[in-house]
């Protein structure tokens, strides 16, 4: 298992998705949130997290998340989860971020329901 | 509005405040909305409202242009004016340059106030946030528990339940790192710590349960040995037990803040603590679990060698012109090491054999396969004879553990004459009741099979005449003890053999058994219990 956050990004007409591969810590949250504000400088206003390949995630790392969150809702933009271990969506539940970006099961779905 | 008195420019901005909050601004265009107010008053280029948090301060709203985001909270910055306000700051950068006395004039100003007020109100927000994340983790912290307790409930995949409460402890106590040791014997049946799951970074596979720093450890409450994580700064461990004693260990590295790594909190041992309990019910189960596979799979392959074993006996006696013949057996347990066979051979013949392999249960059934099979064989091949038991003997000693061994009666009947081959390879003798009362023994002409590869054998011979009774049988028989310790004995056979020896066979080999278990009044069988009867018709 790995220690550091790959992430990886596909432009898509306005909709962006960010794809993560390990742990969301402390480095693997900055490293999230440095792409997801250079999406937001080249005007990307909605954005998809596909988590699928992160199994752990800590409250350091959530606090990044939802400071992303919070600058996605200041500037009127969609941010959304997808592919969560239930673990994961658990948490995200519990600690609110869920209330203020949407949890999706799949990709497909996510994107269908962030471009209607 | 800078033309007009300052409580006038004051009701004016509040009331512009008021109408934008109406407008369900957010809080950052609010205070946005004051700087430009309060900027605009001051005639500064640029001013910026700054949030303690650690040891920096962070930028909440800026109005104006160069303003950097983050300050360090000791240090005054080039170029601005400031002004410390509880728990922040506000800097600005002015139209002129400015003394600190001079920069001092906007401190009783009310909009200054309200700025103060506003990142009061921050602040207080912020707390009030944090506070709240604390205790969402704290739930999350608990549901963790809650799932893993769950999870050790419902599966016994020892390999995901580590893997699941090492994810969690390392989740949730921030770490960076994490390690899951079990406890299981070496070969040398010597306590061995093995690496059952690994987070973040290499951790050696296992560890010598002698290690003086990792006992001092478990058994001591020494701080966990740094080389359970090699390279870590901060280590926690915790041991996971049972009331037995040890299972495991589990181990994070580590402790993440934004600001880096540092030590862990004293609540973090007592929340790795309750992981490890749960980790210790988990491997406790497995381990329960295991074993009760593990005896199912044995009972399951002694099911079977049982049933091996009762294809090998004879289905039902053979028909013998003149005689009649038939066998018994009961092992002690569900496979035995007793075995005997009724089968034709040439020219009318008839062979008998009665074994007994030394020991019980599963290599003693072995071994009655192997005789089973090399016997059978060496029929086929050889004729009756010394030779044939000579060579049967190398077989047994050659593919039988050293202190193994077989006593073996083998005979061979020509029903029309009447006359009995025997060979006896240290076998208890068998009775001949005569058809006038007298009693013969057919006794050893040989040691048992298997203990010595040259040994020789002897065959004799007999007649058996009309009435003429023989039985042959296990020690299970004659040894069977009573609650005194009185063995059963071939005097209490011979009365039996006598006393039924008008019955047919089928009731008197079944009085036997009877009378064996009346003997032991109840006490378990302690041997395999075998008969082989054969009478000459009258």
């Amino acid at each position: 298992m790995t220690e550091s956050l790959n992430v990886t990004v596909d432009r898509r007409d306005g909709l962006a998705v960010i794809y993560t591969e390990g742990y969301i810590n402390n480095q693997g949250g900055e490293e999230i949130a440095k792409e997801a504000y250079k999406l937001l400088d080249e005007g990307y206003k909605a954005l998809l997290l596909n988590l699928a390949g992160t199994k752990i995630v800590n409250s350091i790392g959530i606090s990044i998340l939802i400071e992303i969150i919070e600058k996605m809702l200041e500037i009127d933009g969609k941010l959304g989860f997808c592919c969560l271990t239930p673990t994961i969506e658990k948490t995200f539940h519990i600690m609110g971020l869920a209330q203020y970006a949407p949890i999706f099961p799949n990709e497909d779905a996510a994107v269908a329901q962030m471009r209607a | 509005m800078e033309g007009s008195a300052p409580a006038v420019r004051v009701a004016q901005a509040w009331d512009e405040l008021l109408a934008l909050s109406r407008d369900e601004a957010s809080e950052r265009q609010l205070l946005e909305r004051l700087l430009d107010l309060w900027r605009k008053e001051h005639g500064t280029a640029a001013a910026g409202l700054y949030l303690e948090n650690g040891e920096a301060l962070e930028r909440q709203a800026v109005s104006g242009a160069g303003l950097p985001e983050l300050l360090d909270g000791s240090a005054a910055v080039d170029g601005f004016g400031s002004l410390r306000f509880p728990g922040g700051r506000l800097l600005y950068a002015p139209r002129r340059a400015v003394s600190p006395e001079e920069a001092g004039f906007a401190a009783n100003d009310p909009l200054t106030l309200l700025l103060a007020a506003s990142l009061k109100s921050c602040r207080l927000k912020q707390e009030l946030k944090e506070q709240q994340f604390q205790i969402n983790y704290r739930v999350v912290e608990l549901e963790a528990l809650y799932d893993v307790g769950l999870a050790v409930a419902s599966t016994l995949d020892l390999d995901r339940l580590s893997e699941e409460i090492l994810l969690r402890a390392v989740s949730l106590l921030d770490a960076r790192r994490g390690a899951l040791y079990i406890l299981e014997k070496g070969s040398l049946e010597e306590d061995r710590y093995r690496l059952a799951g690994t987070f973040g970074g290499a951790a050696a596979p296992w560890f010598d349960g002698k290690d003086p720093e990792l006992r001092a450890f478990l058994t001591g409450g020494n701080p966990a040995p740094a080389h359970l994580l090699p390279g870590t700064r901060y280590l926690l461990g915790v041991p996971i037990e049972v009331e037995s004693g040890p299972r495991g260990l589990i181990a994070v590295g580590d402790k993440e803040s934004r600001r880096g790594v540092g030590p862990f909190f004293p609540s973090d041992r007592r929340t790795l603590s309750l992981f490890a309990n749960q980790a210790a019910l988990a491997l406790e189960n497995a381990r329960l679990h295991l074993q009760a596979l593990e005896k199912e799979r044995l009972e399951r392959e002694m099911h079977l060698a049982a049933e091996i074993q009762r294809q090998i006996l004879p289905k039902g006696a053979p028909v013998v012109p003149g005689f009649e013949v038939t066998g018994w057996y009961r092992p002690a347990r569900q496979i035995g090491g007793d075995y005997y066979d009724l089968f034709p051979m040439r020219d009318g013949r008839l062979g008998l054999v009665l074994g007994d392999v030394s020991g019980k249960g599963m290599p003693a059934a072995l071994m009655v396969s192997t005789l089973h099979s090399a016997l059978r064989l060496l029929l086929d091949q050889a004729a009756f004879g010394p030779a044939l038991l000579e060579r049967l003997n190398r077989h047994i000693a050659e593919s039988s553990a050293a202190n193994k061994f077989i006593t073996m009666l083998l005979a061979e009947l020509d029903p029309y004459s009447g006359v009995l081959h025997y060979m006896n390879a240290g076998h208890n003798p068998a009775i001949l009741l005569r058809g006038d009362g007298s009693v013969e023994q057919l006794g050893a002409g040989g040691l048992p099979l298997g203990l010595l590869p040259e040994a020789r054998f002897q065959s004799r011979a007999l007649t058996l005449g009309p009435d003429d009774l023989l039985c042959i049988y296990s020690d299970g028989i004659t040894e069977a003890e009573s609650p005194s310790e009185e063995e059963f004995g071939m005097g209490r056979l011979t009365d039996l053999l006598r006393q039924g020896r008008n019955l047919p066979l089928s009731e008197l080999v079944e009085s036997i058994p009877r009378a064996v278990g009346e003997h032991s009044q109840g006490l378990p069988q302690g041997d395999d219990q075998t008969l082989v009867l054969l009478r000459r018709d009258g």
